[in-house]
């Protein structure tokens, strides 16, 4: 069931209210039932997937959360004694929840590549089943296992009803796309009662609408070039090869922020604040600023458990004491957490899905930012000697230029099917970037008409104005509510319109999934 | 205080450690920033910090960070 769907708003609009008319320590039962009808109804026979993931991941959570208990129960002496017995037995639980859920996720997203890759380098045959997908499962395995993370650092004590977890890993607004939340931020509040509040409710509306404006309006647009250029790629020249990497680059933002709005909105309406995604993305200085702007939900992830955990580990700061020792200065400090960093974002490339194009986009990230870090000293040797105000405007719009024209290269990599026609993408944007093509009538045989480029190009101008607007601090549904109630009307039914007249709905129209639906 | 005052400094140089009570909560350190100052302070003090003790509540502050490596060491 797409959140594009008629299905969908049908759906939405039973659900909300029901939710509030049952008793409300029932709501957190209709939510579960809901999230179900909802994945069944994309997902079908897959559903297993979801239930292996979360009856393993609730049992890893009540024995952890035994471990502790027990631990926590014994005298300080005998305490200290054990300690180290209780801790092997916790990773000893934490390891085969990892093993068969990332096993699982890898036997589902990673195998086919790993077999094709296997057998063309060496003449074996290994089997490549044709699997279907689960909906959102690289969401809800990571959400899972985060949760059994935190239970073996006694971050929280797990829940003990199996239901009441399911819930929290099955949650149908997010478990298309994320955001990955966290269960101590997400679980209390599917848990709570909910009393009706209109101002949420209207704010809920109001959310979803400016995600549908991004998603139907913009994404699905622009995404009908995008496709047309890639289906035919070496039928065209640099400069629309490069056309269609922007096209693809705003179509991947609206789509992804849009979705992730609709979600928060769904949220919301149900009374239910969940994680921030974006933050902005467009008016960061630094490609790592990008990535904290960007999905923050899966930074966050990888933060507190890939990153922490590898930089913290004794062969890292093994690695560390080496650097310091070898190359001294700023280099030998951060050598170590450069390389901690690296293996990050290599691992979000990857995460994107098995294909030699994802694992050089993580090479190309991880590489540049590591090489930011170990470059930083320099860096700041030359800003020191070149007389330019480094605070001011210019320099910030030219940050802000450099990191969208790193993320566009980067872009090359995620929407071609192939790494070797991403690379020859970007040297024919280089070496065969005709102008004309701009003028000549090619941009209109893609199936866009200029109209449709004016209002692509239109909304991406509402988009950053909106976007400029918070970055400076402002509230746009605040703003909005200080207008009179004509204007507030006008402020509703405007969009909505737009959504009606120019989105990509109608005869014909076939409910799009979201992009990051697939990885 | 003063020693670790030092430490943080000359570790992360650029950033007030001395003039904010939030450096977690205000983003003021980043998790590269954090990384680092928990192996300054490992190898300087001789504590163990683990994954567990990376919450914003020991971080925020210097005194926080004096409270946690007097805790370690305890």
């Amino acid at each position: 069931m797409s959140f594009t769907s008629l299905t969908f708003l049908v759906f939405l609009g039973v659900l909300v209210v029901l939710y509030y008319l049952v008793p409300r320590k029932f709501q957190w039962a209709l939510l579960l039932l809901a999230s179900y009808a909802f994945y069944l109804w994309g997902g079908g026979k897959t559903v297993v997937y979801l239930l292996i993931t979360t009856c393993s991941t609730y049992l890893a959570g009540r024995l952890l959360g035994g471990l502790n208990r027990r631990l926590k129960a014994l005298p300080a002496e005998e305490r200290k004694a054990k300690k180290p017995s209780f801790d092997r037995r916790k990773k000893q639980v934490v390891l085969a929840a990892c093993l068969l859920n990332f096993g699982l996720l890898y036997i589902l997203k990673y195998w086919s590549f790993t077999a094709e890759v296997v057998n063309n380098a060496s003449g074996f045959h290994l089997p490549a089943p044709d699997l279907l997908m689960p909906l959102g499962v690289s969401f809800f395995t990571f959400q899972s296992i985060g949760y059994v993370i935190d239970c073996y650092r006694g971050k929280y004590a797990p829940q003990e009803h199996l239901g009441r977890y399911a819930l929290f890993v099955s949650f149908f607004p997010q478990i298309i796309q994320g955001p990955i939340a966290r269960y101590d931020q997400l679980g209390p509040q599917l848990l709570g009662e909910h009393q009706l509040d209109w101002d949420q409710l209207k704010y809920g509306i109001q959310l979803c609408m400016w995600g549908y404006f991004k998603k139907l309006v913009i994404a699905e647009r622009i995404g009908v070039m995008v496709n047309a250029v890639f289906a035919d790629v070496w039928g065209y020249s640099g400069s629309m090869m490069a056309a269609a990497v922007l096209g693809y680059s705003i179509q991947l933002y609206c789509d992804f922020s849009g979705g992730i709005d609709i979600t928060r909105g769904v949220g919301q309406m149900l009374g239910i604040d969940m994680a921030e995604n974006f933050r902005r993305p467009l008016f960061a200085l630094s490609l790592t600023e990008y990535w904290r702007r960007w999905h923050i939900t899966l930074g966050g992830w990888m933060r507190d458990y890939v990153f922490y955990p590898i930089a913290l580990s004794s062969g890292f700061r093994k690695l560390g004491s080496f650097a310091r020792k070898h190359f001294g200065g700023v280099m030998g400090k951060i050598f170590a957490t450069s390389m901690a960093t690296f293996v990050v974002y290599f691992v979000i490339g990857i995460w994107h899905g098995a294909n030699f194009r994802y694992i050089a986009y993580g090479f190309y990230n991880g590489g540049l930012i590591t090489a930011g870090l170990l470059l930083e000293p320099t860096f700041v040797k030359l800003r020191e000697r070149i007389p330019i105000r480094w605070d001011g405007k210019g320099w910030h719009l030219f940050q802000m230029a450099r990191t969208s024209l790193i993320v566009f290269v980067g872009r090359y990599m995620t929407r071609a099917p192939r790494l070797i026609t991403a690379l020859a993408m970007i040297r024919a944007t280089v070496t065969d970037f005709q102008l004309q093509s701009f003028t000549d009538g090619t941009l209109l045989s893609f199936g866009l008409t200029a109209f449709d480029y004016w209002v692509v190009a239109l909304g991406m101008v509402v988009v950053t104005a909106v976007e400029w607007y918070q970055e400076k601090g402002g509230h746009v549904r605040k703003w909005m509510e200080g207008r009179g109630a004509l204007a507030q009307w006008a402020m509703v039914m405007v969009p909505l319109l737009v959504i009606v007249l120019l989105g990509a709905v109608g005869q014909g129209y076939v409910a799009a999934e979201f992009i990051y639906a697939q990885f | 205080m003063e020693e670790l005052l030092q430490l943080l400094t000359e570790t992360c140089p650029g950033i007030d450690f001395a003039g904010s009570e939030a450096l977690i909560d205000d983003e003021i350190l980043d998790s590269l920033d954090i990384v680092t100052i928990v192996s300054a302070i490992m190898d300087t003090y001789g504590v163990t910090i683990s994954v567990d003790d990376l919450v914003p509540e020991n971080f925020n502050s210097v005194a926080a960070m004096l409270d946690l490596i007097q805790r370690l060491q305890a």
